[in-house]
């Protein structure tokens, strides 16, 4: 689909996100609220002893699991689907470089993700929260933060050609 | 396709030139400020007088005992008194930071200063703003101190009045209070020093309460 | 004002829940749309052969921007109401840096991750595991961490108010920084295109 309408569509998904409930989109929080339940369930008193995963699993709603979201995750999962189902892109596959092998290119996907992780929570968001959302809004860190992530990325492109190119 | 005609119109440039558009037409407008509301000025003169607005001071420290998680409590003083001593799971809002707060609007708030002057400034806004669930503590921390802190047994009191104040002292204890028995004359609530906000032991993670629900990613 | 429709009372926590679900929905069948169910084609755009993403994002992000602007003015959204979230700004710095660099090493971000999973990408599973590992060695190390997270906090400031001028000039500027910005993005594909057909 063309680039732009493809970003008209999902700025009209992010509005309509703004109007009904007051806030944007997000990805990393549902995978934050995952991590803090596991952690409580292997180590309560540590969990809870902790200000960072006490955020997430006291959320008010009664569980942890009952957050914006976690929900919205889920649809992420079943729109991202009937979009790859519609177009014959769904394919059990790794996805690499020509001059990448698979088993290397999973390695530096959990690396490439635990990074993203990391940076996500120092950053409070990830591309989609702070920078699609936190940037509709203006936010003066939300740009930042889009900008650093642009400047990343270009300066490891070069390390990383082996991985894509 | 219109490949043939170069100074045809695709959609990108439609679209490029319909964001400028709006874009450039974005510098003349202005974004209303936040806060315009529209108030039935009649229906809250009646909630005033049916006097269903308040919450006493009583059915506040049985929420709090009872370890209720379906109201919220607003502490509207400023945040130097509010660490000095606040009722227990009450949160420190002051009024300029009412607007856009987070709270529900099927919950109960309970909105308490130290008289009731800004609580019920505090209500009349949250009021306005839609909060059908606000409510003033009536008479404020002063009758917290009065009534729950510090119950006071008169000297000629009723065996009613003493079996009343019996199940009070339980409570104001509690609360890390002190009950006051001799009759009239004795320490002024105002003056006696608060007890370190001490939570009934019921009340074990106020921050249960805390129903902020994150709006990040 | 009527919007924000949830803070305005219009309906409550369970529907809210619905709502965010379909509200994924949206955002994932996008994405997809977009092609980001691919780290290949999402880390093209850092070798300049295929600027999807930044045509996808701001062109996103200008569209909801123009319509909060043209909704609250005309007074049908509150727009003090709609979540800004706070500036930090060197942790956000950094984290961008870090996000930025884990993007281009782990081919995603969290958001495509998921549609990635969803269309079948095993390295985007990978990647997703990734994440939770690198969500918790931040939440053990966060005690120690957490006075830096929150320092250099500038509350909840949008451009506008930073730079001291009229939200609408901002819009203004954002807009044509994006289209010109599309515009320079394209010419560098076709340039390099060419170049990739000549060698």
């Amino acid at each position: 689909m063309n680039p732009y309408l493809a970003g008209v569509g999902l700025g009209l998904v992010l509005l309509l996100a703004f109007v009904l409930m007051g806030r944007g989109l997000g990805a990393s929080g549902a995978f934050s609220t995952i991590v803090a339940v596991i952690v409580d369930a292997v180590a309560p008193a540590h969990a809870q002893a902790n200000e960072f995963y006490l955020g997430y699993l006291e959320n008010g709603y009664g569980s942890p699991f009952k957050s914006f979201l976690m929900f919205e995750v889920i649809g992420v999962l079943v729109g991202g689907f009937i979009s790859g189902a519609l177009a014959g892109r769904v394919k059990r596959t790794v996805e690499r470089g020509p001059r990448m092998s698979a088993k290397g290119r999973i390695g530096l996907a959990i690396l490439g993700g635990t990074m993203m992780g990391f940076g996500a929570k120092l950053a409070g968001g990830c591309t989609s929260g702070q920078g699609l959302s936190g940037g509709a809004v203006l936010g003066l860190g939300s740009w930042t933060f889009m900008i650093m992530v642009f400047v990343g990325g270009y300066a490891g492109a070069y390390f990383l050609r082996r991985e894509w190119r | 396709m219109n490949r043939a005609d170069p100074r045809a119109w695709g959609i990108n440039q439609k679209l490029a030139f319909l964001a400028i558009a709006l874009g450039a037409l974005a510098l003349i407008g202005s974004p209303s400020p936040g806060g315009a509301v529209t108030i039935n000025t009649q229906e809250l003169a009646d909630i005033v007088e049916s006097e269903v607005d308040h919450v006493t001071v009583e059915e506040l420290a049985d929420w709090v005992v009872q370890d209720r998680a379906d109201y919220r409590l607003l502490d509207v003083r400023d945040p130097e008194s509010y660490a000095r001593y606040h009722i227990p799971t009450a949160e420190s809002v002051e009024l300029r930071d009412l607007h856009g707060y987070p709270l529900y609007h099927n919950e109960k708030i309970v909105i308490y200063s130290d008289g009731g002057i800004h609580s019920a400034q505090a209500w009349f806004l949250l009021r306005a703003e839609g909060f059908a669930g606000a409510y003033i503590l009536l008479g404020g921390l002063d009758a917290w101190k009065d009534a729950i802190l510090f119950p006071e047994l008169p000297a000629d009191a009723t065996p009613d009045e003493v079996a009343s104040f019996e199940s009070r002292r339980a409570v104001s204890e509690l609360f890390g209070g002190k009950p006051r028995t001799g009759g009239g004359g004795t320490a002024n609530p105002a003056e006696i020093p608060l007890p370190k906000v001490k939570p009934p032991a019921a009340v074990a993670a106020p921050r249960a309460r805390k129903k902020h629900h994150k709006e990040g990613c | 004002m009527i919007a924000p429709f949830y803070k305005y009372g219009l309906f409550g926590d369970e529907v809210s829940l619905i709502l965010a679900a379909v509200i994924g929905v949206g955002f994932g069948f996008f994405l997809e749309r977009a092609g980001f169910g691919s780290s290949r084609k999402l880390a093209a755009q850092f070798y300049f052969t295929d600027m999807a993403v930044f045509k996808v994002m701001f062109s996103a992000i200008v569209t909801a921007m123009l319509g909060l602007f043209y909704l609250s003015w005309a007074g049908l959204v509150d727009i003090s109401m709609v979540y800004v979230s706070p500036t930090y700004l060197l942790p956000q710095l950094i984290g961008g840096l870090v996000l930025g660099l884990g993007f281009i090493v782990g081919g995603y971000c969290p958001g495509t991750s998921v549609v990635g999973i969803s269309t079948g990408r095993l390295d985007a599973v990978a990647f997703g595991g990734g994440v939770f590992s690198g969500i918790f060695v931040y939440g053990e190390l966060y005690p120690w961490l957490a006075d830096f997270v929150k320092s250099t906090s500038m509350g909840r400031v949008t451009l506008d108010s930073w730079l001291g001028v009229d939200v609408g000039m901002v819009v203004f500027a954002v807009v044509v920084m994006a289209v010109l910005g599309f515009w320079g993005a394209t010419t560098v594909e076709r340039k390099l295109a060419r170049r990739e057909a000549e060698a």
